[in-house]
């Protein structure tokens, strides 16, 4: 599908979400490098991604410490180290479910689900597109100034995410 | 004992009833005004001794508005726990904006408001000093860089970079008190299983059963508006209690007033072949509440619930009046000739049952006074009302007795007296037994008074502990001149707690102290903060071989050198109303002194925290104890003066009918039931509490009647016949009223109806055996 030559003109969204919402399961080693503020270097940390219709969601990071994030329905899991397990009800926290959403409604291809939180917008060809999502609400933009998702056909290869302070992680996605 | 059919019913009976019907539906109408204006309280403290020593009247305000009396707790389950989180948000915003309410907390309300800035800015002068030295700051910051590595990082670098050290989080968990609870997204949860919870401190003064209805009816509409779908809503505290109590017993009382209504107008219509009679006799009785109540308003400025609920059952003597006195009446006999042969027997059943409850008035007990008053009162003016208003109105609408006992059967029933030697022996048995098993059993106990059933205080205890909320038994108190004399204090106890608490005696202990440190306190940790060059030099240091930008901390170094400066954060400096809130229950001002309340959670060994807190200075009190001390000490005066009231009414007798044998005759009968019923419900395992001191002040009542009316002078035996079936008639009331107690579900009411319906049998009986002429024996009369 990649190979195809892309109509001229961005890529339609309903187009592009059709795309994304047939794939069923998904694995990804990612990379991701956050510059922060208050800090000189950028962080890097390293893991793998692992994505189940229609909203599982885990974020194993392996290097330079270990973390283990699971977003399963409603429930936002979060293990760092050997810690006991923070557990989150993201449906008390409607703002933290949208930034979430950003990640999960992209890898699930649910247009509704990120309009309801978000603005939409889409550049570039099927074969190499950009989303950008910006936030609609005050809650959420306080913790998400942006979120650009780039990707390939059906595949997702980048998210950077830029919060509301300037910090920004960028997270690249390699299969 | 079979009536004769032959009396009929005169002819024009209905219009001479009118008299009747006017007077009935002035009783209802006075009745009706004055029991809605008076003030009704229900609050049990209310009706204690107001206490002697400072510790006991501290202790009666604490029930009254304290923490422990303010507390509502209320748990929400039977749904997935994000949609619990959901409704106890919902509930908790709703409620929060409720003027009924100080303060609703159900973990995280605290921190979501303005009082969240008045603890970040205090952060340095509330929490436990750190060293900020450069080893120290160089941990935090190491924390702090693996938070922000961390997934977690845009939270971490929200609040971290201005409090690298995690002041504000101990601040935090302390201040919203139940460090321990399970947290689900920093909503309560029940530590083993679903159940969100909430806790809700009422305004102090809620104690009336109103603001209590008004509390609980808040509570159901913020469920309501909440959508809880499938979810179930548990609530839990003194407010809810009095509601509940209160909506059982009227349950109980309506069905049971109606039930007992429809037996005794039965027995009245087949024993006077009239429906007058029914509304005769309910005149007496409401003109005597009537009075009563308005009396004890008048005297005492409210009229407590209990008084009204106790009063009314002694009140239920005067149901017998009116039947007295128609039952003694012969058909078409003038009102004056009926009033002239019962009249004695009638004043000093009347003035005696008064005198008898008179001595209640001295116990001391506040409730106790109101119910003695209430009585006395209401039983003088129900007999004022039947001897002066009601003997026209029964001749005129010709009220009598359908029929009386048969000579024939009179003569051989008056045989039985010959047996009163046997009941003689039977009384010595009883006595005998009394003495040689120790007396009665006395109860000591509040509860034995208290309405609330004890499934719910069950659901109480487990609410509490599952929120590591204080228990209400045991408290420890710290008095001073001002809060800070009592923060100190207070705070000089905090390692003996501690140390309680590492021992297993306690789980822990709620007090001020713990989260609002001492002015002193707080200055020294103030002199202790580095100054900004010193601090930021310590940090540079720190951070040394770490990617932190220089200045990062710039708002850390601010806020340290600001905290240098504060004015300490003080309980008359606090305006945000949630903070305030959180304190008033722990540190309080009352009558010029300043109290600080240390509540121990759970505390395994009460001996043990109570020996300490002696030790170190500090009183320690043990509500539940203290209280039933105060009971007991007032129930047994009470007794006291039950006696004396019996003592007294007896020698009004001997002093108003000169004849030795008579008086001797109407004591017998009157010691022998109260002997006989004690005797009973000893035997039955009952432990005597005040409840029974005001049955069996009925049953003497009741009893005094009998006795005065079987021990009059020279009758003939028509009179005689009369007197009898009148007695058994006013017993037959007597027992199907409060025979139907005995079915109720609020075991107050249950205790009362046992005590009735066995004293009244009882003092039949008695008076009958003792208080009668003895009859020639049977063979020896022609």
């Amino acid at each position: 599908m990649a190979g195809s030559s892309p109509p001229p003109g961005p890529v339609p969204i309903a187009e592009l979400m059709r795309g994304l919402a047939s794939v069923a399961e998904s694995r990804a080693a990612f990379t991701e490098v956050k510059s922060l503020s208050a800090l000189t270097v950028p962080l890097t940390s390293s893991g793998t991604l692992y994505y189940r219709r229609p909203s599982y969601f885990e974020k194993d990071t392996m290097t330079p410490a270990q973390e283990r994030l699971v977003v399963d329905g409603s429930r936002l899991t979060l293990i760092e180290g050997s810690d006991s397990p923070r557990v989150i009800e993201l449906g008390s926290e409607p703002a933290l479910r949208a930034v979430i959403d950003a990640i999960r409604g992209t890898l699930s291809g649910d247009a509704t689900l990120l309009s309801r939180s978000y603005r939409l917008d889409v550049a570039g060809g099927l074969g190499s597109w950009q989303l950008t999502l910006t936030p609609i609400e005050a809650p959420v933009a306080a913790l998400v100034r942006q979120v650009v998702v780039q990707g390939n056909g059906t595949a997702v290869r980048a998210v950077r995410t830029i919060q509301a302070n300037g910090d920004e992680s960028r997270m690249t996605l390699a299969p | 004992l079979i009536p004769s059919r032959s009396a009929r019913v005169h002819p024009t009976v209905q219009t001479r009833a009118r008299p009747i019907v006017l007077i009935f539906a002035v009783a209802v109408l006075t009745t009706t005004l004055v029991l809605s204006c008076v003030t009704v309280r229900t609050d049990m403290t209310d009706f204690l001794p107001p206490g002697h020593t400072e510790a006991t009247r501290l202790m009666l305000r604490e029930l009254r508005t304290g923490a422990a009396a303010s507390l509502i707790i209320l748990a929400v389950e039977g749904a997935p726990v994000d949609e619990l989180a959901r409704i106890s948000r919902a509930m908790t915003e709703r409620l929060a904006h409720d003027d009924a309410f100080s303060v609703v907390n159900n973990g995280d309300a605290l921190m979501a408001s303005d009082a969240r800035d008045v603890l970040f800015r205090y952060r340095y002068l509330l929490s436990d000093p750190t060293p900020f030295s450069v080893a120290a700051l160089h941990q935090d910051l190491e924390r702090l860089l693996a938070g922000l590595r961390s997934s977690a990082s845009p939270l971490v670098a929200r609040f971290g970079l201005a409090d690298p050290t995690g002041a504000f989080l101990t601040v935090a968990r302390q201040w919203s008190g139940s460090a321990d609870v399970r947290s689900v997204d920093g909503v309560w949860f029940a530590p083993d299983r679903d159940r969100a919870l909430i806790v809700a401190r009422t305004r102090a003064g809620t104690v009336d059963l109103e603001g209590q209805e008004r509390i609980d009816l808040a509570i159901r509409q913020a469920f309501t508006a909440a959508e809880p779908g499938g979810a179930r809503l548990v609530a839990s505290g003194p407010a809810v209690f009095a509601r509940d109590a209160a909506v059982a017993m009227r349950g109980d009382v309506t069905l049971l007033s109606i039930l007992s209504s429809v037996l005794l107008a039965g027995l009245l219509l087949w024993r006077f072949r009239s429906a007058w009679i029914v509304l005769v006799v309910g005149i007496p009785v409401m003109l005597g509440i009537a009075a009563a109540a308005l009396i004890v308003q008048i005297l005492f400025g409210f009229v407590h619930g209990v008084a009204i609920g106790f009063g009314v059952t002694t009140l239920g003597v005067t149901l017998d009046y009116p039947v007295l006195l128609v039952g003694h009446r012969k058909r078409g006999e003038a009102p004056p000739a009926t009033v002239r042969r019962i009249g004695q027997a009638f004043a000093l059943a009347v003035i005696s049952a008064a005198l008898g409850l008179t001595g209640m008035l001295f116990t001391g007990f506040p409730g106790l006074a109101q119910l003695g008053c209430f009585s006395a009162i209401g039983i003088l003016v129900a007999a004022a009302v039947t001897r002066f208003a009601l003997p026209r109105v029964i001749a005129s609408a010709e009220l009598a007795p359908v029929a009386t006992v048969s000579i024939d059967n009179l003569e051989r029933l008056e045989q039985v007296r010959h047996g009163r030697v046997w009941a003689a022996a039977l009384c010595v048995a009883a006595t005998v037994y009394l003495l040689v098993f120790g007396g009665p059993r006395w109860s000591r106990d509040l509860t034995a008074l208290s309405p609330v059933p004890a499934r719910t205080l069950a659901l109480d205890a487990e609410l509490r502990r599952e929120l590591g909320a204080p228990d209400t038994g045991l408290i420890g108190l710290v008095r001073g001149d001002s809060p800070e004399a009592v923060l100190r204090q207070e705070e000089s106890l905090l390692p003996t707690l501690d140390a309680l608490r590492v021992q297993g005696a306690i789980a822990g202990a709620e007090l001020a102290a713990r989260f609002l440190p001492s002015t002193t306190t707080q200055r020294a940790r103030q002199a202790a903060l580095p100054d900004p060059a010193t601090l930021s030099a310590a940090l540079r240091e720190a951070a040394e071989g770490m990617p932190y930008r220089a200045g990062a901390f710039q708002p850390f170094v601010d806020d340290v050198g600001a905290s240098r400066t504060l004015a300490p954060l003080t309980p008359t400096s606090i305006k945000t109303g949630l903070i305030a809130a959180r304190l008033a229950p722990l540190l309080f001002s009352w009558n010029d002194q300043w109290y600080g309340l240390i509540a121990p959670d759970d505390p395994r060994q009460p001996d043990r925290f109570a020996d300490a807190l002696r030790g170190a200075g500090a009183a320690s009190v043990n509500i539940a104890d203290e209280l039933n001390m105060i009971v007991a000490d007032h129930t047994a005066l009470a007794w006291r003066w039950y006696a004396l009231g019996l003592v007294a009414a007896l020698l009004l007798i001997a002093a108003a009918l000169r004849a030795p044998g008579r008086v001797a005759a109407v004591g017998v009968a009157l010691a022998a039931a109260q002997l006989f019923t004690v005797t009973i419900l000893t035997l039955l395992g009952t432990a005597l509490s005040l409840i029974h001191i005001v049955s069996l002040q009925f049953v003497a009542g009741v009893g005094l009647d009998y006795a005065l009316f079987f021990a009059r002078r020279q009758l003939d035996q028509e009179e005689r016949a009369r007197t009898l079936w009148t007695l058994l008639t006013c017993n037959a009331m007597t027992v199907l009223t409060f025979g139907v107690l005995i079915f109720c579900r609020t075991p107050v009411l249950r205790q009362i109806g046992a005590t009735v319906v066995i004293g009244a049998v009882a003092a039949l009986i008695f008076a009958f055996l003792f208080a009668g002429p003895l009859p020639a024996r049977a063979g020896k009369t022609a």
